[in-house]
């Protein structure tokens, strides 16, 4: 007779459930700073638990230092900015309830996020049929090459990165190369891209072996990649195995030089590949060395005063999450200040469209009606790790 | 059995439920908590289906998350790629699932105890593999967006309360259909089997076979769940389908206790709910909800230690002590 | 391919495959006094190499911070039964599970709250390069690693067979109620046995760590494979658990080098599920008879 129970008791729950939140829930209304004036909401979605924390925590300290920095300065145009925070725990069913929580309860005029491109996806269907912009901090190619009117980008996607890096791997002679990329999002999205750009870019992919998120070992895919003979080894690859990786070609004795993208592009890599980091080049953005944007240049000092300013904040320099967080509230703060007339989530996203020129961390932002990552190679230079950190290549 | 037991029918109790169901969008038309309810609704369709497996027919399924997998690509696929009407990807999802279960349970059912976790476990991360590999008909790693909402007879059901009372309606049937069985004469077959298999063997009951037929309803009935899950919420990734998934629902039912079907959907409801309650709660700060969003996964985890500890036969078996205390007389 | 070629597969195959084989270890020594599979077991791998890392960051040399580690997880792992599963163990199996299972979500959690969201990274025991053994390279790590994983198997062995301590464990692996009459402390032996498995998790995130670094989340996908390891031996036996591993680790290897990179971990798991339709007490399991 248990069984029969059941539903009573599922009724009562939900009675219970009914009578709990009707109605919106925001208590604290009342904006920092700015006298009196409403403030303009803005939600973001980060992943500040779950596998991508190590991404969200940056992304959060970029966005609140900067709001802190515009809402001293009198808030754009006279109103301050208020930024509600989701964590979607790097789940992309969280990040999408959060979106609808953001739009439907706190009625944000955009959202910034998700720091995972799975949870940026999630969040696009309710975005779209709001028409509330989203600012999306995730690498993944298929934001923006997957279309959608309301979607913004700031990180350089593979799409960028890779031919870039193939057509410096061409430049140094390596005409065939070793691929090795892991199988989630962001190794699958650049190896499709690479698999794509070789012939273009005049190198032949030899070897062509992937690896899980989680591994602790990969001498195997190394040694097979070995026994194709290739002159560079690519590495597309993000979180601790790339590190692995390193360290496994040069305890394997391999000679090929090591090349990889924005994924290796974190301290944590040279930490954890040691000595194997060593003559490592990666192609990415400019922020892992300012002078990379030609000192005196307004990059240049936009790029600097951010890197003091969050070092004085955290106590650390910022990595390139930090960054892409940087450009996405930069970014929303330019297109409110450029509104003329009612501002809502609608007039948000037709300026943020219209953003030409903006300069930013991941570089110099220009959007328009078909392109909502707004950067080129132009954006990329080109890294070797020596004594432990990075310098220009050449 | 006393008599007077059988007027609380499950059919009261439907109407009671359907009531309650029906009354959250005319109370709170509150598009977020709709959401988050479905979510519930759809781990309630999961959980039926496992504490029938579980709690009656004794057997583990570590692998649960991949037939919800399952039916949510399936019905995606069938009514993205092919075209077909929604209600047909659906059922063509449930049928897949169910078709798994039963290929998976032929072998599987051989083991035993931990042995069939590993199995199901590994059946899991392989369906994952799947998944993520399988990029024309899943989208890989990324996910598949743009899932069309569920239309019945023509009819988009497109609005949050529509949808929202959809996968209700559903889990309630669910909900009516696994309670009957566990009513009928196969459904005692079962409790025989989870309480000694020798002794159902003895009574010439088909043991294998009863086990590998809700084996096959258990996983349908997870592919239906994903199916709804699907077109509900018109994003899938790999993510959703993998072991920590399985792991958790397999939590939830022992924290439901094993054994009932009551216990595993109120724990279902209230472990749904628990990531949400940040934002479920009126009235809390932001720090609090930051604070509360830090802790989840030390609170989620506490909270199943804690019910395990306190009642050791989950809340099923509270419920079970609760009636017993009233009635003064014994469960059967 | 080249015998150099293949011995290079095997050594990677055996170096994934210890690290499984002490994971498994540490399932076994459970399952073995209590009959339960211990979920949190990947967690005292993460905490193995976490802790090390903190000690090593206070300035202890690192052998010293390794077993300031496997100790303090070793403490933990103690605590955990003590406080956690030991008065639920007439709840029954499955209770005792879950409360693994919350153990390991708080453990994480707890991690990530004090170490942070970073991978974390060791020096190398003997840093250098490589040595060669006929054409292949091995890693002087991978050399430490194998190394505690002889030194632990055979300590256990020791205090499995050779000591009171030891036999008391086998008795209650065989039953706890015989094992009860014959004056054997049971509780003890479960609390020393949740002390041994977390310092053989421990002493394999400790060795690994300066090969692959660590992090708060690197628990969940080790415990998987160290418990395919030992399913695939067959619970309850320390030899098989052993070499449950090394099948493991040389399946994979051999998957990357035959088949592909890919579907490696879906290959190994389907000739585990092979197995184990074949032979469901796994390979070197006894099949045992259910009484009537």
């Amino acid at each position: 007779m248990r069984g029969t129970k059941v539903l009573a008791v599922v009724a009562a729950v939900l009675l219970a459930l009914a009578c709990l939140p009707v109605g919106g829930c925001s208590v604290d209304g009342a904006a920092e700073g700015g006298e009196g004036s409403e403030p303009y909401r803005i939600g973001a979605v980060l992943s500040l638990t779950g596998t991508y924390a190590g991404l969200g925590i940056p992304e959060k300290n970029a966005i609140e230092l900067e709001v802190a920095r515009i809402n001293d300065a009198g808030g754009v145009g006279g109103r301050p900015i208020e930024v509600i925070y989701e964590d979607d725990a790097t789940d992309a069913a969280k990040s999408q309830a959060a979106a609808v929580r953001l739009i439907d309860e706190e009625g944000v005029l955009a959202i910034i996020g998700a720091s995972g491109t799975g949870q940026t996806m999630a969040m696009r269907a309710d975005a779209e049929r709001a028409g509330v912009p989203i600012i999306s901090m995730a690498g993944g190619s298929v934001i923006t090459d997957d279309f959608s009117e309301w979607v913004f980008q700031t990180p350089w996607p593979n799409r960028i990165v890779v031919p870039f890096v193939l057509d410096q791997m061409a430049a140094a002679g390596h005409t065939s190369i070793g691929l090795i990329s892991d199988t989630g999002g962001y190794g699958v999205d650049g190896r499709d891209y690479v698999l794509a750009h070789a012939g273009e870019a005049g190198v032949t992919v030899v070897a062509d072996e992937t690896y899980n998120a989680g591994d602790t070992d990969m001498s195997s895919q190394l040694t097979k990649i070995r026994a194709a003979e290739p002159d560079a080894v690519l590495i597309w690859a993000a979180g601790k195995e790339a590190a692995i990786i390193a360290r496994n070609a040069r305890q394997l004795n391999m000679t090929q030089p090591l090349y990889g993208g924005s994924g290796i592009a974190r301290a944590e890599f040279i930490d954890g590949a040691g000595e194997a980091a060593e003559g490592v080049r990666l192609g990415t953005g400019k922020i892992l060395v300012p002078e990379a944007f030609g000192e005196g240049t307004e990059s240049y000092e936009v790029a600097t005063s951010f890197i003091s300013r969050y070092e004085d904040a955290y106590g650390t320099k910022p990595d390139i999450f930090a960054g892409h967080a940087y450009d996405a509230i930069g970014l929303v703060a330019d297109a409110l200040g450029r509104i003329e007339g009612e501002v809502t989530s609608d007039s948000l996203r037709d300026a943020l469209e219209k953003t030409s020129g903006w300069v930013g961390i991941d570089g110099t932002f220009t959007y328009s009606a078909t392109d909502h990552n707004g950067l080129t190679q132009d954006e990329m230079v080109l890294y070797i790790i020596e004594g432990g950190t990075w310098r220009l290549d050449r | 059995m006393i008599r007077t037991r059988l007027a609380f029918s499950p059919y009261v109790a439907i109407a009671i439920a359907a009531a309650a169901v029906a009354a959250v969008p005319v109370l709170s038309p509150d598009r977020y908590l709709l959401k988050v309810l479905v979510y519930v609704g759809v781990n309630v369709i999961v959980i039926a289906g496992l504490a029938l497996l579980f709690g009656h027919a004794g057997q583990i399924s570590m692998g649960h998350a991949a037939f919800v997998g399952i039916g949510a690509y399936t019905s995606a696929y069938c009514v993205g790629h092919v075209g077909l009407p929604w209600l047909v990807g659906a059922l063509a999802g449930t049928a897949l699932a169910a078709a798994g279960g039963l290929v998976l349970a032929l072998p599987a059912l051989r083991l035993r105890g931990h042995y069939l976790a590993m199995a199901t476990l590994g059946f899991n991360e392989i369906m994952y593999v799947a998944f993520r590999e399988a990029r024309g008909i899943t989208g890989g790693g990324d996910g598949l967006g743009g899932i069309s909402y569920p239309e019945v007879a023509g009819l988009s059901i497109d609005s949050p309360v529509g949808v929202y009372l959809l996968v209700w309606g559903v889990a309630l049937v669910v909900l009516l259909l696994v309670a009957n069985i566990l009513r009928s004469r196969p459904g005692r077959a079962m409790r025989a089997l989870h309480a000694t298999e020798n002794g159902a063997l003895a009574c010439g009951i088909d043991t294998v076979g009863l086990k590998i037929r809700t084996f096959a309803l258990s996983a349908g009935l997870a592919g239906l769940a994903g199916a709804l899950y699907a077109h509900s919420v018109g994003f899938i990734s790999p993510g959703t389908f993998g072991l920590d998934q399985s792991v958790i629902y397999v939590a939830i039912v022992v924290v439901g206790g094993a054994g009932s079907l009551a216990g595993p959907v109120l724990a279902a409801i209230a472990l749904t709910l628990l990531p949400y309650a940040d934002a479920l709660i009126p009235g809390l700060g932001k720090d609090a909800v930051a604070l509360l969003q830090d802790w989840e996964a030390d609170i989620y985890g506490i909270a199943m230690i804690a019910v395990v500890i306190l009642a050791p036969a989950g809340i099923g078996g509270l419920l079970t002590r609760l009636r017993i205390g009233r009635a003064g007389e014994a469960h059967v | 391919m080249e015998a150099a070629e293949f011995l290079q597969y095997v050594i990677a195959g055996l170096k994934s495959g210890s690290i499984y084989a002490l994971v498994a270890l540490g399932f076994t020594v459970v399952y073995g006094s209590t009959g339960i599979i211990n979920f949190a077991q990947g967690e005292f791998f993460m905490l193995g190499g976490v802790l090390t890392v903190w000690f090593y960051g206070l300035g202890l040399p690192v052998p010293i911070a390794g077993l300031a580690a496997v100790a303090t997880t070793a403490a933990l792992g103690i605590l955990f039964e003590r406080f956690a599963l030991r008065k639920q163990r007439s709840a029954g199996p499955l209770v005792l599970v879950i409360i693994t299972i919350g153990g390991s979500m708080v453990m994480k959690s707890l991690a990530r709250h004090l170490f942070g969201p970073d991978e974390l990274s060791l020096p190398e025991f003997t840093p250098g390069p490589s040595i060669d053994i006929a054409g292949a390279a091995v890693e002087r790590q991978a050399l430490w690693v194998w190394g505690l994983t002889i030194v632990a198997v055979v300590v256990l062995w020791w205090l499995y067979r050779k000591t009171r301590l030891g036999r008391a464990m086998r008795a209650c692996s065989i039953s706890h109620d015989a094992a009860r009459l014959m004056g054997i402390d049971t509780a003890r032996i479960v609390m020393v046995s949740f002390g041994i498995a977390a310092a053989l998790g421990a002493l394999a995130g400790f060795a690994v760590t300066p090969l692959t670094q660590t992090s708060w989340d690197a628990g969940a996908a080790i415990g998987v494979k160290g418990f395919a390891a030992a399913i695939l031996g067959g619970l309850g036996n320390p030899v098989a658990s052993v070499v449950g591993g090394l099948v493991l680790g040389l399946l994979e290897s051999l998957s990357v080098a035959f088949i592909s990179s890919t579907y490696k971990d879906a290959i190994s798991l389907a000739v585990l599920l092979i197995v184990l339709f074949a032979r469901p007490q796994g390979l070197f399991g006894s099949a045992r008879r259910e009484k009537v």
